[in-house]
């Protein structure tokens, strides 16, 4: 315990307060600096610390770790997601230093967000039937969306509360995830802030939408992994007349789905500061006690 | 005998200049319970839901869904309970 308070004693100076960048290149810099550098702080201030206390008298004994839960799913259709992801967001709600993150992707189809329009969407409806794409509004934020196989699909359910985050900034932040992944696969993203969003080499790879419920976030962002391009011709994804790319098309390395899924959640924990990661496999709604049917992965 | 207070519903810091306001959930002249979810607004990439300041009636809406919105803004006024 000791030599817990004492890492978290040697911990950078005190941040400046939390505000909103409001240029672009403010806007950078703050995507730069992850928000588990002012979650230490923050949680710091919370124990009542000082800098000036004296040693061994600043931080108590004991220092509840915060846990990321994180269920890495197979294909999650929207109502079983919803289902799932209500539930995390009430449990979240209740226990706000937790959090949570469904990583996943959808069966075929389109979601068109509270930005979105339907005149984003090429095809008629009796074209749409046949070729069996659903289009459905939903409660987030972003445009539209064509869902394929070869995305990931990354919801993080967190108390913006608890991490000292605005929705603006927790967009911010999301966005800055997503520029981190990108750079492991040697691309350099582009950060869209009007749209929410990341490009590379011009065209849209990322999408973020997020709905903020409680103070609780849900939605999240979509990777295109190595999804099949050419239907992303009709679809205008977040109103970019440009089709999406895929991390399969634009990076030169090996780009592997159960790789993106690990490192999206080992990314946010970090980001957000998670000190605790347990990983799932499976849905936990059909099991009464799903936590004992699991193994965590402890980090 | 005092008259009930009317409290404003204002729009929450959000780090975003660009705030819109979505929808209404509620109607004028519903009852509300404090926390009860009263509209919805729209940054770009979210939306977040604005919960009711008090428990008791909503008594005036002033923006409409595409408004452009500033933070403190009043959107609507509600009449606390006795």
């Amino acid at each position: 315990m000791a030599g817990r308070a004492k890492l978290i004693s040697r911990r950078s100076p005190v941040l400046g307060p939390l505000r909103p960048p409001e240029g672009p290149a403010e806007r950078s810099r703050a995507s730069l600096r992850p928000a588990d550098e002012v979650m230490r702080h923050v949680r710091a201030e919370d124990r009542g610390s000082t800098e000036n206390a004296p040693p061994g008298e600043a931080f108590p004994d004991y220092v509840p770790a915060r846990g990321l839960t994180a269920y890495l799913l197979g294909r999650l259709d929207f109502e079983t997601l919803n289902a799932l992801q209500r539930r995390l967001i009430y449990e979240v709600s209740g226990d706000r230093d937790r959090g949570a993150v469904i990583v996943c992707d959808h069966p075929v189809g389109i979601t068109i967000g509270r930005e979105g329009s339907a005149a984003h969407v090429r095809p008629s409806a009796e074209q749409l039937a046949l070729r069996g794409w659903p289009v459905r509004w939903v409660a987030r934020g972003g445009g539209t969306m064509l869902h394929l196989p070869g995305q990931v699909t990354c919801y993080p359910i967190v108390a913006l509360d608890a991490l000292r985050l605005t929705a603006g900034r927790f967009v911010q932040e999301l966005l800055a995830l997503a520029v981190d992944l990108l750079g492991e696969f040697g691309l350099t993203g582009t950060p869209d802030y009007e749209r929410p969003g990341v490009r590379v080499a011009g065209r849209r790879l990322v999408h973020v939408g997020v709905a903020i419920r409680r103070g609780v976030t849900g939605f999240g962002l979509i990777v295109n992994v190595d999804p099949d391009l050419a239907p992303f011709w009709d679809v205008r994804c977040d109103g970019d007349p440009m089709p999406m790319t895929s991390l399969a098309r634009e990076s030169p390395h090996r780009v592997r789905r159960t790789t993106v899924r690990q490192r999206l959640v080992e990314l946010l924990a970090h980001r957000f500061g998670f000190d605790r990661l347990s990983v799932f496999h499976n849905d936990p709604a059909p099991l009464s006690q799903s936590r004992h049917h699991a193994l965590p992965h402890g980090s | 005998m005092n008259e009930p207070r009317q409290i404003p519903i204002a729009v929450p810091e959000l780090g975003s200049a660009a705030i819109r306001f979505s929808l209404w959930h509620v109607e004028v002249g519903e009852h509300l319970t404090e926390g009860d979810r009263v509209a919805e607004l729209l940054i770009p990439g979210a939306i977040v839901d604005v919960s009711a300041p008090t428990s008791g009636t909503l008594i005036d809406r002033m923006a409409h869904p595409d408004d452009p919105l500033a933070v403190h803004q009043v959107i609507g006024i509600v009449r606390e309970d006795y």
